[in-house]
């Protein structure tokens, strides 16, 4: 029995059926997995038949919290949520911020699975008491605010918070998102569809369960700690002002910004577009997620248009990405995926491929439409992005992604695509960040750099380098030296904020959590005592699990990155003359891991 | 009172998180004495907390259970306490909800805020003495549940400051 912490509660969910059922969560099943990203894998690795269609009722649709979900721990605002990815095929999750998952968290549920399907349109009001199951077939085609709204009204409480899906969503495209707190995404590898494919148009929760501890005081002395450590870093000031957008000018200055689809890493235009002009003229307010103390989120009004956000990766796929040089369409844009529930990413990416094909006549407007896209098209984009949500005219086409879509044609054409796994590159040239670049290569959901975030090599922090790593080089962005041990350490520590369900600009970049004060917290938050090495060699054998799962899959992608980054060097700028030796790198990260016969 | 600035306000909630752990070592809204209203498709965040209205709505006791304290803050007799919901009834902004039969209503901690400590953007401050009428809100909000009042209040507030925010921008 688990007193303290956790729900201890699992809800599953037979949407076809109309039913429900409570199980009690066993401390054994879940001392090893913690919480949250790690627990949803084990639960799908264990229940899931791994044959089912991503798209069919059997896929089991999983929204995860954690131990400290909802507690004092500054930004224990993060809920993750799995399936089996209709975009890749294998693992597919994605975590989020904003409210949703501390109020998750008081229904006393730490995992909510959801399988069958609705008919008609369904949404999920959760409580502590149960389920109700409310069909809602006027909210079709609402945007994600409409939605948020209209369940808080109709229920009369507006202490409800909802993860809703878009038109994009409904419609099934694998790269949908589920939206939560209005402007809170969980955006990649298409959760969005698989809700959609469940006719489930919205998870509403509100409940009356308090987060108990097992030793507040103890608990809230660690907290201390933390809340220090996050005010005196460095980067306080900066990521108040600017959040993820500092990036912009930031990988800018190495020469790592993604501009006209990775053909360059310098782009000229980097002050029109920056997250400083958007913070001087454009944001009213900062926003944050729960309980944090950097609020890095902001609200803007421009023109004709407002919303929470940008994060950087919308702000960079719609500017620098695809060649465009205006800030105020970004916004736009920003607002148009949120809202229809499109990831801006695999979006980004299958409109900047696109204009890269067309530019080298790999594909002629006859192929897709009389479309002729050049970089910088904002008109042509507005439209397509319309389209790709609704899956009409060529945007139907578009909507597979941009590795499904690259089939139709040569094989030049498929290698221009920005992916790995089946999902597209984030907005970071690996060119320049080598660590990233092994992550991207490794990550088990497909190129992505959520999985360890290894921000520390761009820290210049060569002596704790040499001490953590073994070679000062782990600091230095452009050498592939000890960066597999850096991937290794930090996809552990990434893994431990998703089980923690914390930031990770702020566990992670911001340094503040290891296996040390986290073992701490996490016995004075639920009895359960973990020793810094065990949890260590637990988080270990996590990252594992996703591979083992993969397998089940069936996986046939290799861990390796797109040519363009491990055979073209960057013309200019501060990477200029680097490549990804990324073979290098995988293999070392493979001995670290004793995979070589995985 | 305590007084909030709207335009500071971010919808962290760590007013509302350090409130519940202050009074109970816990964590929820249910237990907090100041409660977050967060509207999505406003752009505006808000505490709701005690007013310390010139009207003292909640004081319309039918068990005689509520006082004011030294600094004007609201104390609830546990053991002359019905539980009958009068003063959620009450109060025109949803500052005073029961949890567990039990009314939660601002008590500024003994005139020590723990909401003020915790929120890093200067949104709260504590002006003893302030004082404001809560006649007309009382009017709009008759009827409605704690949660719908508290939304009721942020969004008129909120507008005023979506007003600025247009002038700011344009």
């Amino acid at each position: 029995m688990i007193e303290h912490g956790y729900g201890g509660r699992i809800l599953y969910v037979d949407l076809t059926e109309r039913e429900f059922q409570i199980k009690p969560l066993k401390k054994g099943w879940i001392k090893n997995v913690i919480g949250g990203r790690a627990a949803n894998t084990k639960r799908l690795l264990e229940e899931l038949d791994t044959s089912c269609d991503p798209l069919g009722p059997e896929n089991m649709l999983i929204f995860g919290v954690g131990p400290l979900t909802g507690s004092i721990l500054p930004a224990s605002a993060y809920y993750t949520i799995s399936a089996r990815s209709p975009l890749t095929g294998i693992l597919g999750d994605s975590a989020a911020g904003g409210q949703f998952g501390a109020r998750m968290k008081s229904t006393g549920f730490d995992q909510i699975i959801i399988t069958g399907r609705g008919d008609p349109m369904l949404y999920l009001l959760v409580t502590d008491s149960g389920v109700r199951f409310v069909q809602c077939p006027e909210l079709e085609g609402k945007n994600i605010l409409e939605t948020t709204e209209k369940i808080r009204k109709n229920n009369r409480d507006h202490s409800i918070e909802v993860a809703a899906i878009g038109v994009a969503g409904e419609r099934e495209v694998p790269f949908a998102c589920v939206v939560s707190s209005g402007n809170r995404v969980n955006g990649r590898t298409g959760m969005g569809a698989v809700m959609g494919s469940k006719n489930l148009k919205a998870l509403a929760v509100a409940g009356n369960r308090p987060v108990t501890l097992h030793d507040p005081l103890a608990f809230s002395e660690e907290v201390k700690n933390i809340e220090y450590k996050i005010k005196v870093n460095p980067e306080y000031d900066k990521r108040h002002r600017l959040g993820t957008t500092m990036l912009m000018k930031d990988l800018n200055g190495i020469g790592i910004l993604p501009t006209n689809h990775f053909r360059k890493g310098v782009c000229d235009y980097v002050d029109d577009i920056s997250g400083e002009i958007l913070a001087d003229r454009y944001k009213v307010k900062n926003k944050s997620c729960y309980n944090c103390s950097v609020h890095c989120s902001r609200y803007y009004i421009c023109q004709g248009t407002e919303s929470e956000g940008p994060e950087f990766e919308t702000l960079c796929s719609f500017t620098s990405r695809i060649g465009v040089n205006d800030l105020e369409f970004a916004l736009d844009m920003n607002y148009q995926l949120n809202q229809t529930g499109l990831d801006s990413i695999s979006t980004g990416e299958v409109i900047g491929w696109l204009m890269e094909c067309q530019e080298r006549e790999l594909i002629k407007p006859e192929d897709v439409d009389g479309l002729n896209l050049g970089w910088g098209d904002k008109e042509k984009v507005r439209e397509l992005v319309h389209m790709i949500a609704h899956r009409e005219g060529i945007g139907k086409e578009l909507a597979q992604g941009a590795t499904k879509f690259s089939e139709k044609f040569g094989e030049e054409a498929q290698k221009l695509v920005m992916q790995v796994k089946g999902l597209d590159i984030i907005c970071g040239d690996p060119r320049g960040i080598k660590a990233y670049g092994l992550t991207y290569a490794v990550s088990s959901r497909g190129a992505d750099h959520l999985r360890a975030e290894p921000y520390f090599e761009l820290t210049e922090q060569y002596d704790i380098a040499e001490k953590r790593f073994g070679t000062p080089k782990a600091a230095d962005r452009l050498s592939e030296e000890g960066k597999a041990e850096l991937v290794t350490y930090s996809e552990k520590i990434a893994l431990l904020t998703d089980s923690l369900t914390i930031c990770k600009n702020i566990g992670l970049c911001m340094d503040v959590i290891n296996f040390e004060n986290s073992a701490r917290l996490l016995y004075y938050g639920t009895g359960i005592e973990y020793n810094p090495d065990e949890l260590e060699t637990l988080l270990g054998e996590s990252v594992k699990r996703d591979l083992v799962l993969n397998e089940k899959f069936g996986i046939k992608t290799e861990d390796t990155l797109p040519d363009r980054f491990t055979k073209e060097p960057l013309k200019e700028g501060p990477t200029k003359g680097s490549v990804v030796n990324i073979e290098k790198m995988v293999e070392e990260y493979r001995r670290l891991h004793d995979l070589r016969n995985v | 009172m305590i007084v909030v600035d709207i335009s500071r306000c971010t919808g962290c909630r760590r007013c509302e998180t350090a409130c519940a752990f202050y009074h109970t070592g816990k964590t929820h809204r249910n237990l907090s004495r100041i409660k977050v209203m967060n509207i999505y498709d406003k752009g505006v965040d808000s505490p709701v907390v005690c007013l310390q209205c010139e009207e003292r709505f909640c004081a319309q006791c039918p068990a005689d259970a509520i006082r004011m304290g030294d600094h004007g803050e609201v104390l609830v007799s546990p053991t002359l306490c019905v539980e009958c919901g009068a003063c959620e009834r009450n109060c025109p902004v949803g500052a005073v909800e029961l949890f567990e039969d039990i009314p939660f209503v601002c008590d500024l901690c003994g005139g020590k805020p723990r909401c003020i400590e915790a929120c890093t953007q200067g949104a709260l401050s504590y002006e003893p003495g302030k004082q404001v009428s809560l006649k007309d809100r009382k009017k709009e909000t008759d009827g409605m549940k704690p949660s719908e009042k508290r939304y009721h209040h942020v969004s008129m507030e909120g507008g005023k400051l979506r007003q600025r925010w247009r002038v700011e921008n344009d």
